[in-house]
């Protein structure tokens, strides 16, 4: 963690020497800051005290089921909505300053449209959007760190849904923005073009620049991510490093085989939170691996290569955001077990 | 403001790239004018002018009209459904720009198409007026489009990409036949004589016909296609906050 800190810091050196606009290491403050934010749409409860904050040039994954209050969030970020209670700052000023100031960039969740216009070429549309911002990259820059030098002469109307999701991406970074928020940014993509396109954000970011992303592909948020936000019902339950996250979930699976189970009786032994039967090969989830395997015998089942492994980052992320889960009491874990990261959980003051 | 000339032009380039669009704008009346132009003596006088005459300006009207609700409109519809005036909103353009700018691409298209059709009536159908009555015909049918271009920006907010073609054609006949644009007003059957009087299409070529028959436009023509354009232009105003204050989905 603090290897890679040091490495950013370097890096944003170089760039610096290198000329071009001020990188956002010189500034002071955090990226961004939620304090006590309080949202809802009549009566559902959008965000619940909100309080998150995200260090220059982080790069930040925000997760949570539906309905968690992400999408809230950063519209609340990028000024589209004001929040009805409580602080954000944006590069230290408000969402909407830092928007018109150009320092921000989005990429933002377009259902299953391509959100782009018709009838103009990829290397126009690119340039007439870095022509909105007062000190944009320079446009064949942008095209290149977005893969796109080579299709900037083709319509977008005739683009598939991965060049157009790169598309949407030249357009959030061709103002050379100093944060940068992407929703959901690989929904349409296939597993080579998911790659490519981390490859292309990773060498972004360490230039310095700050990204809140937001997936549901939880296995990119391990590689690409310096921390992890897991929100739920509007609130941070969960708070840190990807391997923090893993290693404060109680989770663990229980893996044997067995002939001729029963998958009801399974899940009714303790601890037990899920149950997966596949011909002779059986997986349990368990909050309590050890009372699970005492009960496991006690039922006098015959069972062979039994093996108990920690919690991935999927099984914490459901123990996490699921109605079952404690969730403040995992947060306070997370939090107080990563003294790298400051504790920013639900309600703590 | 950075860049607002940038996004007009853009815009602009985008509607003349669009064989389509220019097709139906800019075919759409010639062709009528063209077709109908026979339906009577050409020379025959109506309202103080001549039936080629008269046609012109009507078939010009009829343009201007097609050519606003499809910029606006049409194209609006289909750029909310995509999500690309929800991209335009995380940038720094100002949001009232992006309606402003649909609207002046609007006027800036509807220019050509009058003009088109007005050399269509001096070349094919041998209309003849001073050079002082073009060129206030040209501006006065100019000018008073911006109540069509308000009208192509709302129903662009109103309707969604599937019904706003069947909204756009059923306004662009309602408009042009009680408006009379293709049968002239007074040989419309009566009831429909006073619908007219409500709607903005006939307001507007009064303007122009007015004009061609060499007598001031009406002030009252005038006056209710300035309330067409001030209460389209707030319900456009008060479209676009909602839109606005619309989370994402």
């Amino acid at each position: 963690m603090l290897n890679r800190r040091l490495r950013r810091a370097e890096d944003s050196r170089v760039m610096r020497l290198g000329g071009g606009p001020p990188r956002p290491a010189e500034a002071e403050g955090p990226a961004l800051r939620f304090s006590g934010v309080v949202h809802r749409y009549r009566s559902i409860l959008a965000l619940d005290h909100l309080d998150l904050e995200v260090a220059r040039g982080e790069t930040l994954a925000l997760l949570g089921p539906n309905g968690a209050g992400k999408s809230t969030a950063i519209s609340i970020l990028l000024g589209i909505q004001r929040p009805q209670e409580g602080e954000v700052s944006v590069l230290g000023t408000d969402p909407r300053s830092a928007l018109a100031s150009g320092k921000v960039g989005a990429m933002l969740q377009v259902g299953g449209a391509r959100g782009l216009p018709h009838g103009v070429r990829v290397g126009d549309l690119v340039a007439m959007t870095s022509s909105l911002y007062r000190h944009p990259a320079p446009v064949a820059r942008t095209l290149a760190r977005s893969g796109l030098t080579a299709l900037a002469e083709r319509q977008t109307q005739r683009l598939s849904g991965g060049q157009a999701q790169r598309v949407r991406f030249a357009l959030a970074i061709a103002g050379d923005p100093e944060l940068v928020f992407l929703d959901e940014p690989t929904v349409a993509m296939d597993v080579e073009g998911r790659r490519r396109f981390w490859a292309m954000m990773r060498d972004f970011s360490r230039e310095g620049r700050t990204v809140v992303f937001a997936t549901h592909h939880l296995d990119e948020v391990d590689a690409v991510a310096d921390r992890i936000v897991v929100m739920r019902k509007g609130a941070v339950v969960a708070n840190g490093a990807a391997s923090t996250i893993k290693a404060a979930v109680p989770t663990r699976r229980v893996r044997f085989t067995s002939a001729g189970v029963d998958p009801a009786r399974l899940r009714d032994l303790d601890g037990v939170n899920a149950a997966c039967v596949r011909g002779s090969q059986v997986v349990l989830d368990s909050l309590d691996a050890d009372a699970t395997i005492r009960a496991l015998v006690a039922t006098g089942v015959a069972f062979t290569d039994i093996e108990v492994t920690g919690a991935d980052l999927e099984q914490a992320f459901v123990a996490l955001t699921s109605d079952l889960a404690e969730a403040h009491t995992v947060a306070d874990a997370v939090a107080s077990s990563d003294p790298a990261v400051a504790p920013q959980s639900g309600r703590t003051p | 403001m950075t860049g607002l000339g940038t996004f007009l032009r853009f815009e602009v380039r985008r509607l003349l790239r669009n064989v389509r669009y220019i097709g139906i704008t800019v075919g759409f009346p010639v062709v009528f004018y063209i077709l109908f132009l026979n339906n009577e003596h050409p020379g025959t006088r109506i309202a103080g002018t001549t039936w080629k005459t008269y046609f012109m300006v009507s078939m010009a009207s009829f343009g201007a009209m097609v050519a606003s609700l499809n910029a606006g409109g049409t194209r609006l519809a289909a750029e909310r459904a995509s999500g690309w005036t929800r991209q335009l909103r995380v940038t720094p353009l100002p949001s009232w720009s992006y309606v402003a700018t649909k609207i002046a691409a609007s006027m800036l298209i509807v220019l050509p198409v009058i003009v088109v059709v007005e050399l269509t009536g001096l070349l094919l159908g041998g209309v003849r007026l001073g050079l002082g009555t073009w060129a206030v015909l040209t501006v006065v049918l100019w000018v008073s489009a911006l109540a069509f271009a308000s009208l192509g920006v709302l129903v662009g907010y109103v309707a969604s990409s599937e019904t706003v073609y069947p909204l756009v054609t059923a306004l662009m006949f309602l408009l042009s036949f009680f408006g009379g644009l293709f049968t002239p007003v007074p040989d419309l059957p009566l009831a429909l004589r006073h619908v007219a009087a409500f709607l903005p299409s006939y307001h507007y070529a009064s303007l122009g016909w007015a004009v061609v028959a060499g007598r001031a436009p009406g002030l009252g023509d005038a006056a209710v296609l300035l309330g067409y354009a001030m209460v389209l232009g707030l319900a456009v105003t008060w479209r676009h906050r909602v839109e606005e204050s619309r989370a994402f989905a």
